[in-house]
């Protein structure tokens, strides 16, 4: 059926087309930004600040900075050790929590549902909270209270519950059922196979949510052995405002440590990963969210 | 059943008297009398050798006299503040919300045994009602045994002592429980149903599952609950979080006088602004990627607005210090350059709130125009073709079409949003505004204000749990209510 495009249909595609590429733009100019400000002498930011492209293009930031490589490459092995042992146990547990609340033959799947949704509308608040892991519990320090505190969250239970009531029929599991496979064997054998997708965006929320983190070790580090990438990053560039600040007050030239330019080129390094994944990945998280949508 | 004589003596409760089984007139009467002797008339603990007491707890001469000789079971909390005994504070803020629990207990039973409400599986939830109410009884007694004991214990002088009161209501408890437990095993072999032993003996591979995860929601969520009653305590580090002293509502008052307001109308005002702006760009921007035929571009551009949802918050602190920097941010480079007067961001409170809700909004809006886009792709297309037919253009479609398919999908996001209203989103905050205490008249929320004190203040968490339980709370009370009058509404659309 071919219409003919009325007037109409013009002047919606000329807005549409216009403020969807403006909107894409104004999404996509800041990372520009970084990156152009990352390859661009630190001297000529300092004189005539930054630009959207790069002036006097240099690597100078990007050497300096693997040219001590240390710090941020601990920071680095610490993040890929905190999401890597975080998305496998947190998915391992939302995986088998969502398996049971599944069961229609089980009892108190709605009481369980219930007690773990409750956790998303009722809680202690921040302090008891950071309390309960530094105080009670003792785990100021360790890395402990950074991968544990952020292994489930009820909206991931729920969204794999329906992943799961979605792709295995409970036809299937019946049958099985009178052949007398066992709660381990259904759910190893029936379930995991074809819960491919839903492993797939659930690991990968839970991997953004680890890589992405800084406010664990914001609370719960006492000294940079433990940092996430993120903290690491930010306490840099904290730091070199407090440096600036300082110079300013004391009159003193400035210290230009860490440079402007460092600065970005690390923003650049610690962001690059998830960037650069993130174009072939991100069918999961639009299926994650679409059927998180439409169950609500 | 094990003796047929005993059955026959036991008959008797499941005869029918005035519309109802005798047992469960048994229980009613039970819970009526414990809620009775729940009011203030009826003392739970005794004082005695009360002048050992006062002298061992050091109370001071003008608390004394606002001692009394018994207390009820609710308001053993007075005691502790009047005496300022911090260390059995926590136990009897236990002691007050079981009371309460125990009360709503009763009372739901009441209710539901006087209208003859039947479920599903006929009386099995009125005894499911009768049990709980039975076992919060017996739970509230013994502990409040046990806390006599426990504060007898910890103050080293025998001045504590639960009264008859408790004995009576632990006893016909215990009977009533019996009693219930008799009802229950008829109806549930009438239904097929079981308690947790044979379940858990059934499915006991479901239980081992889920252990992991109890042990995960128990420390992360559960017990920090218990946490709450900091709020109610003037921290110390000589006395420790346990034992510092009991100061009732102090906090709150002070809150009251100090922050809160502030801090509320910022929580509150920005995620009004949040919602209804980023609902609106989130739809506008969907129904264009709904539309947009080129297929490359529809793609290209979904991807590049769904980008800064995958950078941390980190990243988002960077962007707006380079952005914004006096002597070489972007702006203020071209300021300067088209010969203008740099402009000082960071000292002027009055920009904040539009960058805050810029930048919260670029965040999102990927994610927001997924959600959306979603329900669009979810309308049945024979809707837009007999619209063609029949001559609409593209805004008719969207007026009379796309906008109507989206309202129950904008109205629970909505209201869901509204629900989270107190709850601010502290990463973007912490991280586009820090600790620059110029802004904070604009831009300090709930979150941050806690999150401060818990980071710098260790002798304030009284006051920073008292904001965070504030929130807590209110946010609860916000939730429940959206959730029943969504479920009015629209029982498909509500949350549980």
């Amino acid at each position: 059926m071919k219409i003919k495009k009325g007037p109409s249909t013009i002047i919606f595609n000329i807005i549409a087309y216009t403020l969807l590429a403006l909107g894409a733009i104004v999404c996509v100019i800041p990372f520009l930004m970084i990156l152009s400000g990352s390859f661009t002498d630190n001297h000529t930011i300092l004189t005539q600040g930054y630009s959207l492209l790069p002036r006097d293009i240099t690597v100078s930031a990007y050497k300096t900075i693997f040219k001590a490589p240390q710090d941020i490459l601990h920071a680095y092995k610490m993040t890929i050790f905190y999401t890597g042992l975080g998305t496998f146990l947190g998915l391992m547990m939302i995986t088998l929590t969502a398996y049971v609340i599944s069961r229609k033959e089980f009892k108190y799947r709605n009481n369980i549902s219930f007690l773990i949704y409750f956790t998303s509308i009722f809680g202690g608040g921040t302090i008891p909270w950071y309390l309960m892991y530094s105080s009670v519990l003792g785990l100021k320090g360790s890395t402990i209270a950074i991968w544990f505190p952020a292994l489930m969250s009820p909206f991931l239970v729920i969204l794999m519950r329906t992943f799961i009531v979605g792709s295995v029929p409970d036809a299937i599991t019946e049958s099985a059922k009178i052949d007398g496979a066992g709660h381990v064997t259904i759910f190893l054998r029936i379930v995991m196979p074809v819960l491919g997708p839903g492993l797939a965006t659930i690991g990968l929320f839970l991997a953004l949510g680890y890589w992405n983190d800084w406010y664990r070790s914001s609370m719960f580090s006492t000294d940079s052995s433990t940092w996430e990438l993120q903290f690491y990053l930010y306490d840099l560039l904290n730091a070199s405002t407090a440096i600036k600040q300082m110079s300013q007050n004391s009159g003193m030239a400035t210290v230009e440590l860490p440079t402007q330019s460092v600065k970005l080129a690390m923003a650049v390094v610690a962001t690059g990963p998830v960037l650069a994944f993130y174009p072939f990945v991100q069918k999961y998280f639009v299926s994650g969210i679409t059927v998180g949508a439409v169950k609500g | 059943m094990e003796v047929t004589n005993k059955q026959d003596k036991l008959a008797i409760l499941f005869e029918n008297r005035a519309g109802k089984k005798l047992g469960v007139w048994i229980t009613l009467a039970v819970s009526a009398l414990s809620v009775i002797l729940m009011l203030p008339f009826a003392n739970w603990i005794k004082i005695v050798n009360g002048y050992n007491l006062v002298t061992k707890l050091k109370v001071s001469t003008d608390q004394v006299a606002l001692l009394k000789g018994g207390y009820p079971v609710y308001s053993m909390l007075s005691f502790v503040q009047h005496a300022s005994a911090g260390i059995m504070g926590l136990f009897s803020m236990i002691m007050l919300m079981l009371a309460i629990a125990t009360a709503y207990f009763q009372i739901a039973y009441l209710v539901k045994g006087l209208a003859n409400i039947r479920g599903k599986k006929g009386e099995l939830s009125l005894y499911g009602a009768a049990e709980a109410a039975m076992v919060f009884n017996i739970l509230l007694t013994i502990l409040t045994m046990v806390f006599a004991a426990f504060s007898n214990n910890k103050v080293g002088v025998k001045g504590f002592v639960p009264t008859a009161v408790v004995y009576v209501v632990l006893v016909i408890s215990l009977l009533g429980y019996a009693v219930v437990k008799k009802l229950q095993a008829v109806e549930r072999a009438l239904y097929h149903e079981h308690g947790l032993w044979k379940e858990l003996k059934k499915n006991w591979v479901l239980f081992l599952m889920l252990v992991p995860t109890f042990i995960y929601f128990l420390i992360n969520n559960y017990l920090p609950m218990v946490g709450v009653y900091y709020a109610f305590t003037q921290f110390n580090f000589r006395d420790g979080l346990w034992a510092s002293p009991f100061i009732g509502f102090k906090n709150f008052e002070y809150l009251v006088s100090a922050d809160l307001f502030r801090l509320t109308r910022n929580t509150v005002l920005y995620n009004v602004v949040f919602i209804c702006l980023g609902n609106l760009l989130q739809i506008i921007f969907a129904i264009f990627v709904s539309q947009v035929t080129v297929k490359w571009f529809k793609k290209t551009s979904q991807t590049l607005m769904f980008m800064p949802y995958f950078v941390s918050f980190v990243i988002l602190k960077v962007i707006v210090y380079n952005l914004f920097e006096y002597d070489y941010g972007v702006i203020n480079t071209f300021v300067t350059a088209l010969g203008g007067e740099r402009i000082d961001f960071y000292n002027t409170p009055s920009y904040w709130p539009f960058l805050i809700t810029f930048f919260h909004i670029w965040k999102g809006i990927g994610y927001g125009m997924v959600v959306y886009l979603a329900t669009i792709m979810g309308i049945d297309a024979e809707l837009y073709d007999a619209a063609k037919v029949d001559g609409a253009n593209v805004f008719q479609q969207i007026r009379f079409i796309t906008l109507p398919q989206l309202k129950p999908t904008f109205i629970i996001l909505l209201l869901y949003a509204l629900g989270g209203i107190m709850k601010g989103q502290f990463e973007l905050f912490y991280q586009m505004v820090g600790n620059n205490g110029l802004l904070f008249n604009v831009t300090d929320i709930l979150d941050t204000y806690v999150y401060r004190i818990a980071m710098t203040q260790p002798l304030s968490i009284g006051l920073g749990t008292a904001a965070g339980l504030y929130q807590s709370v209110f946010g609860f009370i916000l939730i429940m209510v959206t959730n029943w009058v969504v479920k009015r509404r629209n029982d498909e659309y509500a949350l549980f």
